[in-house]
């Protein structure tokens, strides 16, 4: 024994540590993130729970904003096709393909001062066969496919009252393995494909185009288009035309990026609402869940907590203890609510019934949506349990049974 | 009374009362104590005469309803940091040892200089130093559940001992020893008083164990009813 004196050997290079060698060399020093690792380990069922409702929440919110990203990316990317400056829908309708806007409206856009070119364009979707539940179909005059963006890259335009023909997009075209020449069938009839074009955009290159008197009597809308996209003459402020517009006609809304989508589509507005919501309740539930098991973990550890502070820890030692254990357990349940919400949105899109329907669109947004909800969820639910655990007088708790 | 009880005081206290329970309940009633430097002292009496709850009072673990306390150069009733004060000038030792099952014998020592001033470096040679003085340094690795409770008791003591303090708080020490578990931690207890003059206050009910300290002071009802040198 070495007891000589008031100070001990204070280092490794103490004839007391190298008489234990083993010690030195394989022994780490304590740290708090040991202890918190320790912590977990010791108990692995209560830590495997807690990741378990952690992943669950946060695999839920994850799954949630890819696949409403995904329909809203899908629902709003038709806006896009056109290139224009801004476009126009009906004002508040539950979906943008339901929007209507008639000839005379259409006439009224063009003329608004600032307005160097408007294209109606009707959209319908079709179920074309398992793969294509939703496939879209776009009216539109030959005259107007240059100012919309359209080139041919195959075959020859549509005639401007011709019926039963049809262009496909190049992606439909190899998606479908037509070719110019070939039957396409929708609307109930054989069109004969007489032309591929390309827009330089996904969505569109996706569909069909159909000469617009031809869609529009397929689906009785005469005289109705769904969208105007519109670009402004050289010089004018697009913001000032959208507002003469608007005032001119307030039954009809502007549109210039796709985040202004919802307001001609209140289904994006409530799927939007929706996703809010559904994370607001998963982040309480899995709080909930976190903080009543931290909670019955501090029943466990009372005494162990009421030696901490005998021993001088501080509560925000204490409380940082807690929240530590927690917050490690959130990360690796939000790393797996991430993996497991790609497998089940690849899993569902696999689906025959929401093959084609369900697409997931997985954003750095959702991914960091999904670890805000685990943290926050770690955060708030072991915020109580911690502050008690700080809180306990160390002489009650270490009597504690 | 041994040669320390006549240098300076180390604890001191004056009309200490404790009242629990809105007044219904007096634990002390008016405790003076002087305890000198490096001098080792028992606490003594039946359960319920206020000598756990002195000691409790003495190492700022609760705060007297009346009177004053000093230890060291801290006037406990004007300290800031208890935590400070806990850490780094006193050591606490329970009846049960306290220790954390799931770390190691050495961890378990270390875990009392997480937050304190020694470098992390230094920590571990430092613990297992305080091991092998409490003659357990071959059973650094073990866990508690692996150890006799002598064992557990002396690793408690090491943990008292991590940040070096002035003075030792024993509750009980021996409470839930055998005979030979308590012969060793008693051994060891005078070896930290002569070799290190550590000032040790120790709350027993055992005359036996009391034996072996400086001086006994014995309780009944919130007071110190004898004091005196032991036998």
């Amino acid at each position: 024994m070495g007891m000589s004196g008031v100070a001990l050997p204070p280092t490794a290079s103490d004839p007391v540590t190298q008489g234990h060698p083993e010690a030195t060399r394989h022994d780490r020093p304590l740290t708090m993130v040991a202890l918190v690792a320790t912590n977990l380990w010791a108990k692995k069922a209560r830590s495997a729970g807690i990741a378990f409702a952690v992943a669950l929440a946060v695999m839920t919110v994850v799954t949630l904003t890819v696949v409403s990203s995904g329909l809203e990316t899908a629902a709003s990317a038709v806006l896009t096709v056109g290139k224009a400056d801004f476009t126009v829908a009906q004002n508040g309708v539950s979906d943008i393909l339901y929007s209507n806007i008639d000839t005379g409206q259409l006439e009224r856009i063009g003329a608004t001062p600032g307005v160097k070119s408007s294209v109606g364009v009707l959209l319908e979707t079709e179920r074309i066969n398992a793969a294509n539940p939703l496939f879209i179909e776009i009216g539109i005059q030959p005259d107007d496919l240059t100012t919309f963006g359209v080139t041919v890259v195959a075959g020859t335009a549509y005639g401007a009252t011709a019926s039963k023909e049809v262009m496909l997009g190049w992606r439909a075209a190899q998606n479908l393995g037509l070719h110019v020449g070939d039957t396409f069938h929708a609307n109930g009839t054989a069109n004969r494909i007489v032309g591929i074009y390309s827009t330089g955009i996904s969505y569109g290159d996706s569909a069909a185009m159909f000469p617009l008197p031809a869609l529009q009597a397929y689906n009785r809308v005469p005289g109705s288009v769904s969208l105007v996209f519109v670009k402004i003459a050289p010089g004018q402020s697009s913001a000032q035309v959208q507002r003469a517009l608007t005032r001119d006609q307030p039954e009809l809304t502007t549109i210039s990026t796709l985040a202004q989508a919802g307001r001609a589509d209140r289904n994006l507005v409530f799927l939007k609402a929706a996703v809010t919501g559904s994370t607001i309740l998963a982040l309480v539930i899995g709080a909930i869940v976190v903080g009543n098991t931290m909670l019955l973990s501090l029943f466990e550890r009372t005494r162990e907590f009421g030696l901490l502070r005998a021993i001088g820890w501080g509560r925000r030692r204490v409380v940082w203890l807690v929240v530590s254990e927690s917050l490690v357990l959130a990360l690796l349940g939000s790393a797996i609510g991430v993996a497991v919400s790609f497998l089940v949105t690849t899993v569902l899109e696999a689906l025959p019934q929401l093959h084609g329907v369900l697409h997931s669109d997985f954003t750095p947004g959702a991914f960091w949506r999904g670890f805000a909800v685990g943290i926050g969820m770690a955060i708030l639910g072991s915020l109580y349990p911690s502050v008690r655990a700080a809180n306990l007088t160390p002489l009650k708790a270490l009597s504690n049974e | 009374m041994s040669e320390a009880s006549t240098a300076a005081p180390m604890i001191e206290t004056h009309g200490v009362t404790k009242v629990y329970a809105d007044g219904r309940v007096q634990a002390l009633a008016g405790v003076d104590l002087s305890v000198s430097a490096g001098e080792f002292v028992a606490v003594t009496g039946p359960s319920g005469c206020g000598k756990s709850t002195l000691l409790g009072l003495l190492a700022a673990l609760d705060s007297p309803t009346s009177g004053t306390i000093r230890v060291g150069s801290h006037a406990l009733e004007q300290l800031h940091d208890a935590n400070h004060f806990r850490r780094q000038e006193v050591g606490l030792v329970f009846q049960f040892h306290n220790l954390l099952p799931r770390l190691s014998t050495l961890h378990n020592v270390e875990i009392a200089m997480l937050g304190s001033t020694r470098p992390h470096a230094e920590r571990t040679g430092f613990a297992l130093g305080l091991l092998d003085d409490v003659g357990l340094a071959h059973l650094a690795h073990r866990r508690p559940p692996q150890l006799s409770g002598g064992e557990r008791q002396r690793v408690a003591v090491a943990r008292a001992l991590a940040n070096e303090p002035s003075v030792l708080f024993a509750d009980e020490p021996t409470g839930s020893l055998d005979s030979h578990s308590t012969e060793v931690v008693l051994a060891l207890f005078q070896r930290l008083r002569t070799e290190r003059g550590v000032t040790i206050v120790i709350v027993t009910h055992d005359e036996t164990v009391a034996a072996t300290a400086d001086r006994t002071v014995h309780m009944l009802d919130g007071r110190i009813d004898l004091e005196g040198p032991t036998p």
